[in-house]
């Protein structure tokens, strides 16, 4: 063994480090994470609380300006942006730092490296967004979308980035598998892309701004690639791996899992401009943006293609697994929003939906119908094989998947519909704004309640997870149904 | 052209070519063989090909 591989050896817990031909049983492995898995995923799903809060005022607003308005913290202008960061940075991004430890230690076959690392990372992050969302609400947003946290709370996120980044690195360098799985390709590939893209925009728009349209440059192409090589990646490891897991069977094609990977790190980091259509910004660059994103068609349809084929014979275990129900919705709704997301990119398109309520609708299909339908169904599974327990109520599984789902459909079918009336009315010159801006208050109101649909699937979904921290504190109990236990043994229960 | 439209020129091109590198480095090692072996790497003996997992929903109730 080499000196640096003692170096890293020496941070595995107990006595496992002695043999590194010996696996760490499964058990071992998610016990060891419980700590740094669950503070990330708690510290997640209670930003999203507030960010689905901050969402429902600022639908509200949208149509029906004067609610809250006596509050300039709650004017639409700087709870817009605050759900936006809370989500993203505070739920999205915690909850797929959480999944992504669970799943590396898994498929290295380790237990948790360093679990004091990770649990420092963790509150870090915790306190930089703190910091940056209460920036936000006072009046410090930087006005660059995705980018608004003020620059006094990034460094505290970067350093607590940083530390994610170590651990990853760590954890892979003792990997005891060392053939790698296509999850982990995009888990360590997201996890090297975040900071540099992070760092990059900060740099070029905050610390050293660049003038001009190259900001806006900048900006589309850090928002653009924040989905598509920070979020994408973790939810398309999260598929790969859970449906093989829960149906029992390996992927349909690894050879197309390997070209959909490759063809995204190829293909996806030259997509962002094409938010710019009609901008003046140079023709080519908007022309290369749009090319590479139609050939975006490689890797969308290699993991449409994959998916479908694996879950092929197998649909009707979506009634038992929730896992199942929630990433397979998610991997529906990767392959919609891709497709989207390409015609999107067409001049001819743009020119109609550019401005409307239906880019908004395009945005939550990818990072809620995809991403964090993903993450759901990920924590289903996790979960209980940290604790030890069991989903205390299977019925608030059902109330969490069905509200969510209906309440994704209802916003984000209306709104792309509304988009493209809105578009064609915006187009024609004929039509008086103010026509257009009243004809969008049924699909606005239509938002708002699809929104409060998802606010109570998400109540029941954190409210089943208290439920079942409370019982972590208790007795154990030997668990009568059957995430620890197996199928099999879930099928002769059931009898 | 400037420093930054240099450094940002750079960095689009920094993530294909990072890419290519690491397609490279992984032939190398031989991950792009075998990929029946790969396709198994979430499975070993407690958790086999063949093995549903999650099937909780509509079965029982877990608060029995």
């Amino acid at each position: 063994m080499s000196a640096s591989s003692q170096t890293f050896s020496a941070l595995l817990p107990g006595d496992v480090s002695d043999d590194s031909s010996k696996r760490a049983l499964l058990a071992e492995i998610d016990a060891s994470c419980r700590v740094p898995v669950l503070f990330f995923v708690i510290s997640g799903l209670l930003w999203l609380l507030a960010g689905t809060a901050l969402a429902l005022v600022a639908s509200i607003k949208l149509h029906s300006p004067g609610f809250l308005a006596s509050w300039e913290f709650l004017t639409f202008g700087r709870v817009r942006p605050a759900h936006l960061n809370t989500v993203i940075y505070g739920f999205a991004s915690q909850t797929g730092i959480g999944v992504t430890l669970w799943l590396m230690c898994r498929l290295c076959r380790v237990p948790f490296v360093a679990p004091g690392l990770a649990t420092v990372a963790a509150i870090f992050w915790n306190i930089g967004l703190t910091v940056g969302v209460v920036g936000i609400l006072i009046g410090d947003s930087t006005s660059i979308e995705w980018l608004e946290l003020p620059r006094y709370s990034t460094p505290i996120l970067f350093f607590s980035y940083v530390l994610v980044a170590v651990w990853a690195i760590i954890t892979f360098r003792l990997r005891r598998e060392q053939h790698l799985y296509v999850s982990q390709w995009y888990l360590l590939a997201a996890i090297l892309w975040f900071p540099w893209l992070y760092a990059t925009a900060q740099i070029m728009l905050l610390i050293e701004p660049v003038r001009g349209v190259v900001q806006a440059a900048v900006n589309w192409w850090f928002a653009h690639n924040v989905l598509g090589l920070w979020f994408t990646p973790i939810g398309l490891a999260s598929i790969y791996y859970f449906i093989p897991k829960v149906i029992g069977r390996p992927i349909h094609s690894y050879y197309l899992s390997v070209l959909g990977f490759w063809s995204l790190a190829l293909f996806y980091n030259w997509n962002g401009l094409h938010h710019l259509i009609g901008g003046p910004m140079p023709a080519w660059m908007i022309t290369v943006s749009i090319v590479a994103s139609v050939m975006m068609l490689i890797p969308v349809t290699t993991v449409a293609i994959n998916h479908h084929m694996t879950m092929w014979g197998h649909f009707g275990k979506l009634k038992h697994s929730p896992t199942l129900r929630f990433v397979v919705v998610g991997a529906l709704c990767y392959t919609a929003t891709s497709l989207q997301g390409i015609a999107n990119s067409l001049r001819s398109y743009s020119e109609v939906v550019h401005f409307t309520h239906h880019t908004i609708a395009h945005a939550h299909l990818g990072l809620y119908g995809f991403f964090a339908m993903v993450m759901f169904g990920s924590l289903y599974y996790i979960i209980p094989r940290i604790t030890q327990r069991e989903w205390p109520s299977l019925g608030l599984i059902s109330l969490h998947f069905w509200a969510c789902f209906l309440g994704l459909a209802l916003y984000v079918v209306p709104l792309s519909l509304g988009g493209i009336l809105q578009g064609l009315a915006m187009n024609d010159a004929s039509v008086p704004f103010l026509k257009v801006v009243e004809g969008t208050l049924p699909w606005l109101k239509l938002r708002t309640f699809a929104g409060l649909l998802l606010g109570l699937g998400h109540v029941a979904f954190v409210g089943n997870l208290v439920w079942l921290l409370a019982r972590v504190f208790g007795p154990y109990r030997k668990p009568v149904v059957a995430i620890l236990m197996g199928a099999e043994t879930a099928a002769v229960v059931g009898k | 052209m400037n420093v930054l439209a240099i450094l940002m020129i750079g960095g689009v091109l920094a993530v294909p070519g990072v890419a290519l590198v690491a397609l490279r480095w992984a032939s190398h090692r031989g991950e792009l063989n075998l990929p029946e072996r790969a396709a198994l790497l979430p499975f070993d003996e407690e958790e086999p090909v063949g093995r549903a997992t999650d099937q909780i929903l509509n079965r029982q109730s877990a608060e029995s």
